[in-house]
Formats: structure tokens, C-alpha cells, sequence
């Protein structure tokens, strides 16, 4: 049996072979999604919690803070404060862009889009589910235990999050948490990795794949290599919480030995630098393929910029550093890190240049998904340029653990990949559930989110250039931040702005799931891709026949094409 | 002790600020601070530069490009010779043009200021060990015999208090977890570490009290980890360091243990240099 006929299993006939213990990465993609929209709003609900918190320290959040909080009458207390951010980094990593951008897009995609009718491994890929939802179950029973979940950041630096600074099941939970999680990501990247060797419909070769699916293999890379080290990271952290050992104690509580506590800062960065670019290559990918979609010409330099994304994940894993200048590493190292850092420049440019190139004498549509494209490569211009003040050593000295940082992060993994995982939601929606969202609310939706994300994150850098440092419960306590609560305030109703955007696109989204009655055509935005060559949704096992692949994913706009259409799909021969 | 007669408190904190004046870093009082702020404008108007392009490139194509406007698209994989020059050249611009530059510019300060430890053995400098702990800041200068750890030191709680225009080198330990001794007037931070000594020097220029914070999230009151930085006239601190000698060895217990949590100065001209230099 050649790789690419798998053998097909039966068609599930009870509610829980079909939708919970489902082999079908279709059904598995829709319960990461589902997953992550969830995650999203308990993170974001977080998020809201924490700038009300900085604009009106004190202050009765509005409408549920008498619920959450009736012992300060309905104002976030401080220690309820750093559970607040640190559940909401954790969950927005972990809970909710991974399974959107890599849980839903990675499982829904890359069979389809690579002509294969179902993962490498699909109990592998049933159990990767599993253990996300087993870890999301940890993660947030850990917020009802007696003294409340982790609050060390979710960083978790000990010996913050050792004993020490973090008594309580809490903590202990969070690593447990990640460290499952780690596993089930783990597994997920091996199959991705597996199918996209294994799985290619026969003529497709790697520069045949669409961006897509280079995005997310490679994200898959870097998850195989290093989330194991972010998982013998936290094993060794509940090891010093559980079982008295010392690997990161240090200081007046280490009674029995010494550790280190900057070693975890290394294991952490080791993972923790990949790990941005884990959350952002499937956004670039998916970019890079939309803005070609839509622009009705081929995307400008594919080849290049598959490579200047494979060149990053090379070089994301040699930087690690620059999150460690403050901890007065060698100066010898410092200077390498330093330098290393500024490398990535040069790939990233050339994959801005061929995305300007894309859409350069093209012959733009501007749907949701494209306006959603467009909005990552406004917002990742700016992310990935202010990155540059935090590289170089001196003014990071400064900027390091201030709002600029957390502006700076923002801009690159939150607005980028948020904009990113919405572009894809609307473009592959008619594929996943059978209908069209509203374009028309999908544009209220861009904008609102826009205006609200630039809005709050631009702020955010600029109160951390002024100064105001991060994790801060009430910052105005200082001389130097009081002329900053004005500033503050704009980026809280920024954020509120922004989180009542996506009310729009719930309500959007739940409707063209449940009641629409209109169906999608099979091929709404009239591309060449294998998965717009199935009906809508895709039909169990996907491809009735395995398609043979003989041109490229992006072959639009050609003037030599007579049938009436400015596409062609992979199967056709290149006209 | 008079606090008033030696420093006039600093205010900087007028509410009816422009935006410009709002966004502003709070004031420079060190020697090298302007170093830090010249480089960020300077990346800052590089990085307008290259965001102007980009803009234009987004928003001008779109315009140009809409399909109504341009229906039919030119047919092209951009890997033409002149194509994947002008990408190349992009590439390089942005690495050469911002990237190389200023890396070199904060190699220089790096190396050639924050990293070049001050002569203990030839210049006066000031001495100060900090100890960070959940939630304070310990700070101990040395008292008459100029030795650390001993009965005589100068130990104050969140109350530091060196001269302007010396040079003062830090000595930074945590008691418990990670802290970060935050200067944002002198545009430094050093994190202090339980089980190893980090080090940082800054010369204060301009007398009067400023805030020092705790950058690195350190707990629940990590927000309320303030100390004050009083920055005097070298008389003024002479004379504030003679009598606060005065107070501690009156005060000083000698058979306490509590009063020696400090340790032994290691000398920075002692120290081996590393890394490289332009």
C-alpha cells in the first residue's frame, strides 16, 4: 500500500463516536476550535478584568465584579490580581491561539489541503484532543482551590513558583497542566509532521504545498523539539514543589542545597523564544496563502518566503537570550544574543517584501478574509519593528519588563495571530460547516477589532515607554507613572471596545453554524486548492479518489487560461 | 534627622501635560541615561522610515490595486532576476540599515559604559549592597572603616541616598524570589537573584528624591515594592553620612546576627573582562 491510501474508516453512527471519540481530524480541528473560542473568552473576560484594574484601581469592576469578588465589593483584590494575568498569558497561549491557529487549522488543513483522507495517525490525533481538554480541566479547576491558582506570571520563574513564593495546589496544577499539555501538543506536532512527509498527494512536492501547510509544519518542528524541554522544565519545577528537591531553590530557603533559580530561566526561554514563532508561522502561512487568494495572482516569491520562514524557525531557536539580558548574563554572551536577534530581520523583511509583492498589480478582493490579512501584516510591521528596541541590549535595559514589552508581544503574537486565526475562520468556514458568514457584519467586526486592538496595545507601549513597569496591581502609587492614568484609561476602553467587537463575531459565527439555511457553493472564493476541489463541508474521508496534484497552489490570474475561470486547481495541468 | 534641609522633593507630576510631554520617559538624572534615550529615537525614526514604506506599499497598492480599479492582475511568481533583486535589497537595507547600526551603537554603550566597571582602586566611588526581599529594598553603605558586613554600616529600608555626579556601583542580591532594582530615572534595571550577586553602576546627577520600583513580578505586593532614591549634594550627603554613622553605631547591635546580612565586596577591578569591544 503506497503512503498516501489510507485505510478508511467506517462512518461514525452514534452521537459519541461522532463527536467525542472521533478519528476524523475534521471533527477533531472543530473541537480544538471550539475548544479555543472558549479559552478566548475566558481569557479575554481575564483580560478586561486586569485593564479595568489598571484604569480604575479599586474601582467595582462593572456588572459581575459583585459576583466574583463580594469581599472588596466587587473590586479585583491584589492577589486575585496576579492570578488574573497569569492565567490570562497562560490560557491565551496555551488554551487559545494553539488550539485555534495549530489545534483546529493544523488538523482541519493539512489533510485536506495536502490530499489525504485523514491524519498519519488518528487515534494519536483523537488522543492529543483528549489530553488538551484533560489539561484545560486541570488548568481551570485549579482556580477553585484554597489559595486560588498560579500567580507568579506565566513565566512561573521560581523561586517565585517554588514553595517559597507560591504555597497552595495552584501552581502545582499549572505545571501539571502545561506538562500535559505539552504532551498532547507534542503528539499533535508528530502526526503533522508525519502526514506532511508521508501523506502528499502524489505529484506534490514540498514548493506544491500551499504556505499554509509550510506554516504549520514547521510550527510542528519547533513543537516536536521544544516543548519537551518546557516539560522537563516544569517536571523539574513540581519536583522542588512535591518532593524537596533543590534544582531551582536558591537563597535563604535553600536549607538542603542550592540550585539555581536562572537555570529554569534558561529551560523556559529555550522553549519560550520558539514558542512566539510557534504561535505566529501558522498565521504567516495562512497569510501568505489568503493575500495570493485574493489578490487573483500567484503569491510573489512562494519559494522564498517558505524559506525565510524555514530560516526563522532555524534561528528563532538561537535568541533565546535577549529575554535574559536584565539577569546579567556574560557580556560575551549578550553581545551574541544580541547580534543573533537582529539576524532575523533579514528573513522577515524578504517575507514582507513578497507579501506587498502578492498583492502589488493584483487585482484585490477585499472579503473579510483579506481585510483580516491585511490587518497582520499592519500589525505585525509594527510588532516585529518594535521588537527591534527590545534586542539591542542597552535599551532593553530600560524597556525590559515594562508595558512596552507587553505592547510589543501584543502586536506580534495576540493581534497578529488573533487576526491571523479570524482571517482563517471566515475564509475556510464554507469548507468546515457548509456556509458563508455575513460578510457585511465580518467587516464591522475587522474594523471594531482594529481600532480596538491598535487602540490598546499601541498604549501599552507607550506607558511602558513612559516608564510604567509590568504586573503591576495599582501603578499609580508612583510619581513617575501618575501622568500615565489618562493613557491608561484610553487603553482600557480600547479593550473594552475590542472585546465587545467580538460579540459580533460570536453571534455571526453561532448563526451561520446553527441556523443558517443558505449553503456554501463548493468553491465560494474560487481558488485551486485540493480542499476547495470537495464539496462543502468536506464529505467523510474527504477525497473519493486521491487527486494527483500537477501544478502549484497558487495559479490564479494566468492569461492562458480558456475555461472561464482566473484559477486553476492543483489537479489541473498548468495551462 | 531633618529630611527637609537636605532634599527638595521633585515633582514631576503635573496633570495638565500635552500628549507628547505625557508619553515622555520620566526625567534623565544619570550621566549615561541620554545614551539609552538617543539610541531609542534613533531606532524610532528608523522604524517610522521603514513603517512609512510599508504603509505606503499596503495602503497604496490596495487603493491602486482594488479589483475594480485593476481587473485584471499581472501574472507573475515575482521570480524574475529584477524581482528577487528588489527583495534581496530590502532585506539587506532593513539588516544593514537599522539592524547593524544600531547594534553597534548599543555594543558601544554597552561595552564602553554599562559593562566598563569604574576603578574602585583609583576612582572615589560609592558602595552600596542591596538586598531585595518580599516587599523591600535593604540598602547598606559601608560605615567608617569602609568595610562591608560589619557593626558599623549605614543599613537603611527602602530609603537610599547616594551623592550626585558620582559614580556608585551596586552590588544586588534577593533574599526569596527574583526582584528587579528599577531605576527609571536613570533608565536601568538589574534583577537581584536569591544565590547569585548581579552588579550594576550608574552615576546621578541631579539632586532631588525619585522613585525606585521592583520590575520583576515578585508576588502579590510586588506593586507596592517602591523605595525612595534621594540623590544629594556631595556636602549634604557628607554630612548625612556622618550622622547616620553616628545613629547606626549607636544603634547597631553587635551581638545581633540580624544586622549581617550583607557580604564581603568584591572589588570590580578584580574582575575578569569579558566580550568583546567594537
Amino acid at each position: 500500500m503506497a503512503f498516501y491510501e489510507q485505510h478508511i474508516h467506517p462512518k461514525p453512527t452514534t452521537f459519541l463516536s461522532k463527536y467525542i471519540f472521533s478519528y476524523d481530524h475534521k471533527v477533531i480541528g472543530k473541537q480544538f476550535l471550539w475548544y479555543g473560542i472558549l479559552f478566548l473568552f475566558v481569557g479575554g473576560l481575564m483580560a478586561l478584568m486586569i485593564r479595568w484594574t489598571l484604569a480604575y484601581p479599586g474601582q467595582p469592576f462593572p456588572v459581575i465584579g459583585s459576583f466574583l469578588f463580594p469581599e472588596t465589593g466587587g473590586a479585583v483584590p491584589a492577589d486575585t490580581y496576579a492570578m488574573l494575568f497569569t492565567m490570562h498569558g497562560t490560557i491565551m497561549i496555551f488554551y487559545a491561539i494553539t488550539p485555534i491557529l495549530i489545534g483546529c487549522f493544523g488538523n482541519y488543513c493539512i489533510p485536506l489541503m495536502l490530499g489525504a483522507r485523514d491524519m498519519a495517525f488518528p487515534l494519536l490525533n483523537m488522543l492529543s484532543f483528549h489530553l488538551a481538554a484533560l489539561s484545560g480541566l486541570i488548568l481551570m479547576g485549579s482556580l477553585f482551590t484554597p489559595l486560588g491558582a498560579a500567580a507568579g506570571g506565566w513565566t512561573s520563574y521560581p523561586t517565585l513558583s517554588t514553595l517559597i513564593g507560591s504555597p497552595g495546589m495552584g501552581q502545582t496544577l499549572w505545571s501539571l497542566a502545561i506538562f500535559v499539555l505539552g504532551v498532547s501538543s507534542t503528539m499533535g506536532a508528530v502526526n503533522y509532521i508525519t502526514t506532511i512527509i508521508t501523506l502528499r498527494a502524489p505529484g506534490m512536492g514540498y514548493f506544491d504545498m500551499p504556505l499554509t501547510i509550510w506554516g504549520l509544519g514547521l510550527t510542528a518542528v519547533l513543537n516536536a523539539i521544544f516543548l519537551p524541554v518546557l516539560g522537563a522544565g516544569v517536571l523539574l519545577l513540581i519536583f522542588d514543589r512535591l518532593f524537596g528537591t533543590t534544582f531551582f531553590l536558591a537563597g535563604a530557603a535553600a536549607t538542603t542545597g542550592t540550585g539555581d533559580p536562572v537555570l529554569f530561566q534558561h529551560v523556559f526561554w529555550i522553549f519560550g523564544h520558539p514558542e512566539v514563532y510557534i504561535l505566529i508561522l501558522p498565521a504567516w502561512g495562512i497569510v501568505s496563502d489568503l493575500l495570493s487568494f485574493f489578490a487573483r495572482k500567484p503569491a510573489f516569491g512562494a519559494k522564498a518566503t517558505a524559506l525565510a520562514m524555514t530560516s526563522i524557525t532555524i534561528l528563532s531557536t538561537l535568541v533565546y537570550g535577549h529575554h535574559m539580558f536584565t539577569t546579567q548574563m556574560s557580556p560575551l554572551l549578550t553581545q551574541t544574543f544580541m547580534t543573533l536577534t537582529m539576524t532575523i530581520s533579514i528573513p522577515s523583511a524578504i517575507f514582507f517584501a513578497n507579501w506587498l509583492g502578492t498583492i502589488w498589480k493584483g487585482s484585490i478582493r477585499f472579503h473579510s478574509p483579506m481585510l483580516f490579512s491585511l490587518g497582520v501584516v499592519f500589525v505585525f510591521g509594527l510588532g516585529g519593528l518594535t521588537g527591534l528596541y527590545l534586542g539591542t541590549v542597552t535599551t532593553d535595559l530600560y524597556l525590559h519588563d515594562t508595558y512596552f514589552v507587553v505592547g510589543h508581544f501584543h502586536y506580534t503574537m495576540a493581534a497578529s495571530v488573533l487576526l491571523g486565526g479570524f482571517a482563517a475562520i471566515y475564509f475556510w468556514m464554507p469548507k468546515m460547516f457548509g456556509t458563508i458568514m455575513n460578510e457585511f457584519w465580518a467587516k464591522i467586526h475587522f474594523w471594531i477589532t482594529m481600532l480596538g486592538l491598535n487602540g490598546v496595545f499601541f498604549a501599552m507601549m507607550l506607558v511602558g515607554y513612559g516608564g510604567m513597569h509590568r504586573r503591576i496591581y495599582n501603578p499609580f502609587i508612583y510619581e513617575f507613572t501618575q501622568k500615565l492614568i489618562p493613557l491608561n484609561t484610553f487603553a482600557t476602553w480600547s479593550a473594552i471596545i475590542m472585546g465587545f467587537a467580538q460579540i459580533i463575531f460570536v453571534v455571526n459565527f453561532v448563526y451561520a453554524v446553527f441556523f443558517k439555511k443558505e449553503k456554501a457553493s463548493q468553491n465560494p472564493w474560487e481558488v485551486g486548492t485540493l480542499e476547495w476541489t470537495i464539496p462543502s463541508p468536506a464529505p467523510h474521508y474527504n477525497f473519493k479518489e486521491i487527486p494527483v496534484v500537477k501544478c502549484g497552489p497558487h495559479e490564479l490570474g494566468n492569461p492562458n487560461l480558456g475555461n472561464g475561470r482566473d484559477f486553476q486547481y492543483q489537479t489541473e495541468e498548468l495551462a | 534627622m531633618n529630611e527637609s534641609k537636605f532634599a527638595e522633593p521633585v515633582l514631576n507630576t503635573d496633570q495638565n501635560l500635552g500628549f507628547f510631554e505625557m508619553i515622555m520617559p520620566p526625567e534623565d538624572i544619570s550621566q549615561h541615561g541620554h545614551e539609552i534615550d538617543a539610541l531609542f529615537n534613533y531606532t524610532t525614526s528608523l522604524n517610522i522610515f521603514f513603517f512609512i514604506l510599508v504603509c505606503a506599499g499596503l495602503f497604496g497598492f490596495s487603493y491602486l490595486y482594488h479589483q475594480s480599479r485593476h481587473p485584471k492582475p499581472y501574472y507573475t511568481y515575482g521570480n524574475k532576476k529584477i524581482h528577487i533583486l528588489v527583495s534581496t535589497i530590502i532585506g539587506v537595507a532593513v539588516f544593514i540599515g537599522i539592524d547593524l547600526n544600531i547594534t553597534r551603537m548599543s555594543n558601544d554603550d554597552y561595552i564602553g559604559i554599562f559593562t566598563n566597571w569604574p576603578d574602585e582602586s583609583q576612582e572615589d566611588v560609592v558602595r552600596v549592597q542591596v538586598l531585595g526581599q518580599q516587599w523591600a529594598w535593604n540598602f547598606r553603605q559601608p560605615g567608617e572603616d569602609k568595610v562591608f558586613n560589619t557593626e558599623d554600616d549605614v543599613v537603611t529600608l527602602n530609603d537610599l541616598r547616594i551623592p550626585a555626579g558620582k559614580k556608585v556601583i551596586f552590588q544586588i542580591l534577593s533574599k526569596d524570589v527574583i526582584h528587579s532594582l528599577y531605576f527609571p530615572n536613570a533608565r536601568r534595571k538589574t534583577d537581584a537573584i536569591p544565590g547569585r550577586i548581579t552588579r550594576m553602576w550608574i552615576q546621578f546627577n541631579k539632586p532631588g528624591t525619585y522613585d525606585i520600583a521592583c520590575a520583576e513580578m515578585c508576588g502579590t505586593y510586588h506593586y507596592r515594592m517602591a523605595a525612595r532614591l534621594t540623590v544629594y549634594e556631595e556636602d549634604d550627603y557628607n554630612h548625612w553620612l556622618a550622622e547616620a554613622n553616628q545613629i547606626f553605631d549607636a544603634i547597631n547591635d553587635p551581638e545581633d546576627a540580624k544586622i549581617y546580612w550583607g557580604w564581603k565586596w568584591t572589588p570590580t577591578s578584580s574582575t575578569k573582562k569579558v566580550g568583546m569591544s567594537k
